[in-house]
């Protein structure tokens, strides 16, 4: 390393490091406090060395960020228990620590009752002055049934006149889907008396 | 901790977190890199008691560390890093004396600065000796070295430091 160089002139220097940290070797203490009695090439570093280690030891301890700190509680991995949303590795981590902790199973018992008490409330209803709103709402969704039963009778008609003709008449069926369309379009756009839909239309059964 | 039990892997996570995570600050200078070694740790630490059969749990947990440390810098080394700044005068600052360079309020963030230029095996024995507060048996356990070893590194590296924050303005 560029610029750092130790001295390497008197044998006993390596001892002064281990001596400053209470880890010299048995016997080895006397052969440092001789030494240092007559080395002024020691008693030197010996300082020097002293206040490295001392500058060394005043470095703050650190707090660990707090992310890195195991939960002692499971806390939002209950409610991503309760839903199914944890990985197979949580699952089981999860699992183990309900085990033994009381209070994340009293936890756990409140977050379900306040889960299920969530889902059980009833729909609102709709402020007065949306009235007029839920009315249009309410013939809009009428329709659509109307239209999904008519279409659910086409296809009823449909397979009974084929079951009915097709295998008796052995008759090549061509019917004209877009004209069967148009028709019941055009029916349903005049929005009356189409409680009973006549669904099939007569249709030219082609030779 | 006591030697003939095993832990939990939270009970390391809060026993010794803080000491993993003091140990990495030191040798990277970095608080993410010092995170991210953490976490690794934790991982190890959990995957590994399920073979752990009690011991000295001090000496396997901070070789755990320092080899999870070594795999982080050897992925790095493949990453370009920012260089450290070359002039040593600019790391001290202008204080002019020793004395005063030890007194400076800059004094955790240059001693920061001159542990990063100590070679790494220098450095991580100074590191669990004055930082983290390892006896020399157990660097030696960390490091795997021996004491002789281990005493030689701490020493060398202290005295690395020493000219290192004492550099001639």
């Amino acid at each position: 390393m560029a610029g750092v160089k130790t001295s390497r002139s008197c044998d006993a220097t390596e001892l002064v490091s281990a001596y400053l940290d209470g880890q010299l070797f048995p016997g080895e203490l006397d052969v440092v406090v001789e030494h240092l009695a007559g080395c002024s090439e020691c008693i030197a570093e010996f300082h020097q060395l002293k206040e490295i280690r001392a500058a060394l030891r005043t470095l703050p301890n650190l707090e660990l960020p707090e992310r890195l700190l195991p939960d002692s509680h499971l806390g939002e991995q209950l409610s991503a228990y309760l839903d199914g949303q944890i990985t197979t590795a949580e699952h089981e981590f999860v699992v183990a620590h309900l085990d033994t902790c009381t209070d994340c199973r009293l936890e756990l018992h409140e977050l379900d009752a306040a889960r299920t008490a969530v889902r059980s409330l009833p729909g609102l209803e709709p402020p007065e002055f949306l009235e007029p709103h839920r009315q249009r709402i309410e013939r809009e969704r009428w329709t659509r049934r109307r239209v999904a039963a008519a279409a659910v009778g086409i296809a009823a008609v449909a397979t009974i006149v084929v079951t009915i003709l097709g295998p008796s008449a052995q008759q090549q069926w061509n019917l004209d889907v877009n004209e069967l369309l148009d028709q019941h379009q055009a029916r349903l756009s005049v929005e009356t008396g189409i409680g009973v839909l006549p669904a099939f239309a007569p249709v030219e059964v082609a030779p | 901790m006591a030697d003939d039990i095993t832990p939990t892997w939270e009970d390391v996570a809060r026993t010794y977190g803080r000491k993993i995570y003091n140990f990495a600050y030191r040798l990277t200078g970095n608080a993410d890199d010092a995170a991210d070694l953490v976490q690794e740790v934790l991982l190890r630490v959990r995957k590994g008691l399920e073979s752990y059969v009690p011991g000295s749990f001090d000496g396997w947990l901070w070789r755990i560390t320092r080899n999870a440390f070594l795999d982080g810098v050897r992925k790095q080394k493949r990453r370009p890093t920012s260089p450290l700044p070359d002039d040593d005068r600019n790391i001290i600052g202008s204080s002019p004396s020793p004395d005063e360079v030890l007194a400076s309020v800059r004094l955790s963030e240059d001693i920061q600065s001159a542990l990063l230029k100590v070679p790494l095996d220098f450095r991580e024995c100074v590191v669990l000796c004055d930082v983290v507060g390892l006896t020399y048996e157990e660097i030696s356990q960390a490091v795997a070295a021996p004491v002789g070893t281990v005493r030689s590194r701490i020493h060398r590296g202290r005295k690395m430091l020493r000219e290192l924050l004492t550099w001639p303005v």
